[in-house]
């Protein structure tokens, strides 16, 4: 455990600077990407449940709450991420399926999909 | 497989443990919140909030590493099976694993393998969680 | 390491007492209770949707939904399914190679018996449904089974369900049989238990879930869910068998599909179809 903990420490940080950098550079792209897994059914599938002011979003579902005020609904978008990533926590019933925990989107497809939904 | 049953514990009772937040609980919350590799405390230490699975998969990439962690994760998607909680891409994600793995593309088919694997534990954590928790929404 | 072995050790505990309060609910096998289960169902439903009688749910989500139900009632009066159930009548009177037939294997010449499957068969310690007494009926009589999802055995299934139209369901769990206590149980745990990638349960849809859209459908309730099948779906544009439903929902969930027949979806039957005690007999349906 006392090795794995220090690895896991230095490999986190080059990971976070990673990020950071590819954040800065491509922030309209992770959005477009974002929108894609929105609304793609193999994907994040959201658009069955939750309704969005996109025009593309057609025939959104209403098993969840639509995605509006989502800034003043989620001030620390990071608490909208974990949301995402494991809706079960908040309500064990949930019919929302679990996208980071169970890996049905990889992490970047996560922090995609937040920063498209957080527009709205 | 002790390990396995160890996590999978902690993570089905993590809820209902009043006392300090499990290690698990902390784990999971900071992967949530912050994504691979977010760094989070945990009674007085620093971890990195990495799966299991790929820390596995961070080794050289090697047609005997990936042959070795596609095992693993076939081994480990034979135990969900057996509980009937076998996930339904799984299989072919494994199949993804071995392509690539044919192919010389090891740190493909160590990534894919590592998948697989993480969905089979998950499966299984699944599947013990079911048992105490299915009647949680039993109209009375 | 340490440290999270001593965890397990007190969580060890936590468990031992949430297992003490679920076996005062119904969820355990001294417990369960089908009748007061059935109850609260039929109570559920009608306290979601207080406008539609319990009789209706035979037809699914048009009970709940007025505004598919018009839509619906017009396939209704052509309906899709009428060939099968014609071609089901035939496949039934024809006899086999040794000149027996179908009705040779069944009560009442296999005409208006519907509501008595799925039955718990204390001999074989299982439960038996219609389609597996179909293809027992086969090859006790030197025929080759038939596929179980569509086809043939869809059709025959469809007649005989046809000449039992308004038959009371009434499935029965004998008293003081443990195993068919059991099988109940499986079925009712596997309805209510979240699975699959997508962490779904059946209820998750047809409980909760009922008549709240997904994408543009509405997930039907669960109270009346067997009594129509087969069914004609427009998706499959064909006629198919419960079980056939039960496979792709159970892969809707990224569960890696059980088959049809299996015991698990058999036992789902006998629950499903105990919550539905009381409703007639009105297959074969058409869904979209």
């Amino acid at each position: 455990m006392q090795k794995l903990k220090t690895s896991f420490y230095a490999a986190g940080l080059m990971a976070m600077l990673s990020a950071g950098t590819a954040q800065a550079v491509d922030k309209a792209e992770l959005i477009a990407m974002g929108k894609a897994v929105y609304l793609n059914k193999s994907k994040g599938n959201c658009v069955s449940c939750h309704q969005i002011e996109d025009a593309d979003a057609t025939q959104a579902g209403n098993q969840g709450p639509p995605i509006v005020a989502m800034k003043q609904r989620f001030p620390d978008k990071a608490v909208l991420r974990a949301q995402v990533w494991d809706a079960t926590v908040n309500n064990p019933l949930t019919i929302m399926p679990p996208l980071g925990k169970h890996w049905i989107l990889s992490e970047q497809e996560i922090d995609a999909v937040v920063e498209y939904v957080y527009q709205f | 497989m002790k390990k396995a049953l160890i996590i999978v514990a902690a993570l089905t009772l993590a809820p209902t443990f009043a006392a300090a937040e499990s290690f698990e609980k902390a784990y999971l919350k900071a992967r949530a919140m912050y994504g691979q590799g977010a760094v989070f405390e945990w009674q007085g230490n620093q971890y990195v909030a990495t799966h299991e699975e790929e820390s596995e998969a961070n080794v050289d990439a090697t047609e005997a590493n990936a042959q070795m962690m596609i095992d693993k994760a076939k081994a480990k998607n034979k135990e969900v099976a057996a509980l009937g909680f076998e996930w339904k891409l799984t299989g072919d994600i494994l199949k993804k694993a071995e392509a690539a793995k044919a192919d010389g593309d090891y740190r493909k088919a160590l990534d894919l393998a590592a998948q697989a694997k993480y969905h089979a534990r998950i499966g299984i954590q699944q599947y013990h969680y079911a048992q105490s928790n299915w009647q949680l929404s039993v109209p009375e | 390491m340490k440290i999270i072995k001593m965890m397990t050790l007190s969580l060890g505990v936590v468990l031992a007492t949430q297992m003490t309060q679920a076996a005062d609910s119904g969820f355990t096998l001294a417990t369960v209770n089908p009748e007061a289960d059935r109850t609260a169902l039929q109570n559920y439903f009608k306290k979601r949707f207080p406008e539609s009688e319990v009789q209706d749910y035979v037809n699914g989500i048009y009970a709940v939904d007025a505004d598919s139900r018009a839509q619906w009632e017009e396939i209704e009066e052509f309906p899709p399914y009428e060939f099968a159930v014609e071609e089901g009548e035939e496949l039934f009177n024809t006899p086999f190679a040794n000149g027996k037939g179908y009705a040779d294997c069944f009560e009442n010449g296999g005409v208006g018996i519907r509501q008595n499957f799925p039955y718990w068969s204390k001999e074989e310690g299982t439960v038996k449904t219609l389609e597996m007494e179909i293809n027992e009926c086969r090859e006790a009589n030197g025929e080759q089974p038939l596929k179980w999802g569509k086809g043939e055995i869809a059709k025959v299934s469809a007649y005989m369900a046809w000449t039992s139209r308004d038959q009371v369901f009434d499935v029965k769990i004998p008293e003081g049989d443990t195993a068919a206590m059991a099988a109940y149980l499986d079925g009712k745990k596997f309805f209510y238990a979240k699975r699959g990638q997508l962490n779904l349960s059946c209820a998750n849809c047809h409980v909760q879930g009922t008549n709240i859209r997904i994408r543009a459908d509405l997930p039907s309730p669960q109270l009346g869910h067997v009594s129509h099948f087969p069914v004609f779906r427009s998706k499959w544009g064909d006629l198919g068998t419960l079980h056939r439903r039960y496979s792709g929902c159970h892969k809707d969930s990224r569960s890696k599909p059980l088959k049809p027949q299996t015991e698990t979806f058999r036992n789902l039957e006998y629950f499903q179809t105990y919550m539905s005690n009381g409703l007639v007999v009105n297959g074969p349906g058409a869904r979209k």
